[in-house]
């Protein structure tokens, strides 16, 4: 269930060394004849944690606005393959395949009209999928910055998010906002803003345990 | 014309009030009528936004209605009205004073139940009253429709018993309501 001694040990040896190299480079008033220790050599030795979500524990949520109330729906199935570890942001990846016929906000006419050709259109687009580029640390945690395909059209979607590890497992909660109009969604009547708002938040909590 | 009620009118306020309301009941009759035929779709939500915007106009002059006639009474119902007659007029207040607040809670409950938070012309959100649930929403929506019919009627007979004081009894009740009308008595 967690990564193997070696493999931490490893990664712990690395993160001093790039604290010392850290430490080094931010004192840049220091007198000169400081030795400098050698650049850590950042092999790709601290490798990501393979995750998988557990279903019951995990949403998927967006937040939208119509004729000026919001309203929240849920993605009942969504599949998320985390590969994760804050030591290791460059070989990190989430790939994320949300199935759209699964929209649920409650009401069974707004579930059909949004899986409907106007707005997600299922028949033809069944699945939405995020998947990640690249990651940096951030002040408030981490931000990914990765592809979102969602009604056959792809746009670069930045996500912020939180990742903590847990007994036996992590969380990870975070963030984005998308413009439903950049992906299409809403045709014909549904392209107006002024009734069904472009901004759409979404929000995500999920809780992963490590893949055998 | 006085700000409150004087002894033989409604003043200003009741009477805006009464209006304003009567004119926007009409308003949620033609928008439910409008939005009723039409098939799901953006032009039936935004007609329904409006409906919801309306109804809870209505709720709170209805708060404003209730709260001033409760620190101005109304004029005193005619002398020579007989005991029947104010029973049935006292009757027909309640039911309308009732329904208009009956009316927009029910509708209000009836959005929250369908997970439809209710804007007030898009500038704020009212909170959900209850949680989403579809038997709720069956619920509600078959209660709002039977007080609406109900409302119906009873402004109907409310309207004709104007009619009635005005054209048969000839004691000027109607003209304690009407904003243009000298405050002549017939009696």
């Amino acid at each position: 269930m967690r990564p193997r001694r070696g493999s931490r040990i490893i990664a712990l040896c690395c993160a001093a060394a790039a604290s010392m190299a850290a430490a080094a480079c931010t004192a840049p008033a220091a007198a000169a004849p400081v030795p400098v220790p050698a650049p850590a050599p950042a092999p790709a030795l601290a490798a990501p944690v393979a995750y998988a979500t557990i279903a019951a524990q995990s949403h998927l949520t967006f937040t939208g606005v119509q004729a000026g109330a919001p309203f929240t729906a849920v993605f009942r199935r969504f599949r998320a393959a985390i590969d994760f570890s804050p030591e290791a942001l460059a070989q990190s990846r989430f790939d994320v395949v949300i199935e759209m016929q699964s929209v649920d906000s409650r009401d069974e006419d707004r579930d059909g009209t949004m899986r409907g050709a106007d707005i997600f259109s299922v028949a033809r687009w069944p699945t939405a999928h995020y998947v990640t580029h690249s990651f940096e640390k951030t002040a408030a945690g981490f931000e990914a910055m990765g592809s979102l395909t969602l009604r056959g059209v792809t746009r670069d979607v930045p996500i912020a998010f939180q990742f903590a590890a847990t007994r036996g497992g992590a969380t990870l909660k975070g963030a984005a906002e998308v413009k439903r109009l950049d992906f299409g969604v809403g045709q014909g009547d549904w392209k107006s803003t002024e009734w069904i708002g472009n901004d759409v938040k979404i929000d995500f909590s999920l809780a992963l345990t490590p893949k055998h | 014309m006085p700000i409150d009620d004087a002894e033989q009118r409604y003043g200003a306020v009741a009477q805006a009030l009464h209006w304003s309301i009567a004119a926007l009941i009409v308003v949620q009759f033609v928008l439910a009528k409008m939005a009723a035929g039409l098939p799901l779709g953006l032009h039936k939500l935004v007609l329904l936004a409006r409906h919801k915007s309306f109804g809870m106009t209505i709720l709170v002059l209805a708060v404003l209605r209730l709260v001033w006639r409760l620190f101005n009474r109304p004029p005193p119902p005619p002398a020579r009205m007989s005991r029947f007659d104010r029973g049935v007029a006292l009757g027909t207040h309640a039911a309308l004073y009732t329904l208009l607040f009956a009316m927009p809670l029910t509708g209000w409950m009836m959005s929250s139940a369908k997970n439809y938070s209710v804007s007030w012309f898009n500038l704020f959100t009212w909170p959900n009253l209850i949680g989403p649930s579809a038997a709720s929403f069956k619920l509600l929506r078959d209660t709002h429709h039977l007080l609406s019919k109900l409302l119906l009627a009873v402004v109907v007979l409310h309207i004709l018993a104007a009619l009635k004081h005005h054209f048969w009894n000839r004691d000027g009740v109607l003209l304690r309501m009407l904003p243009f009308a000298h405050a002549r008595s017939r009696r």
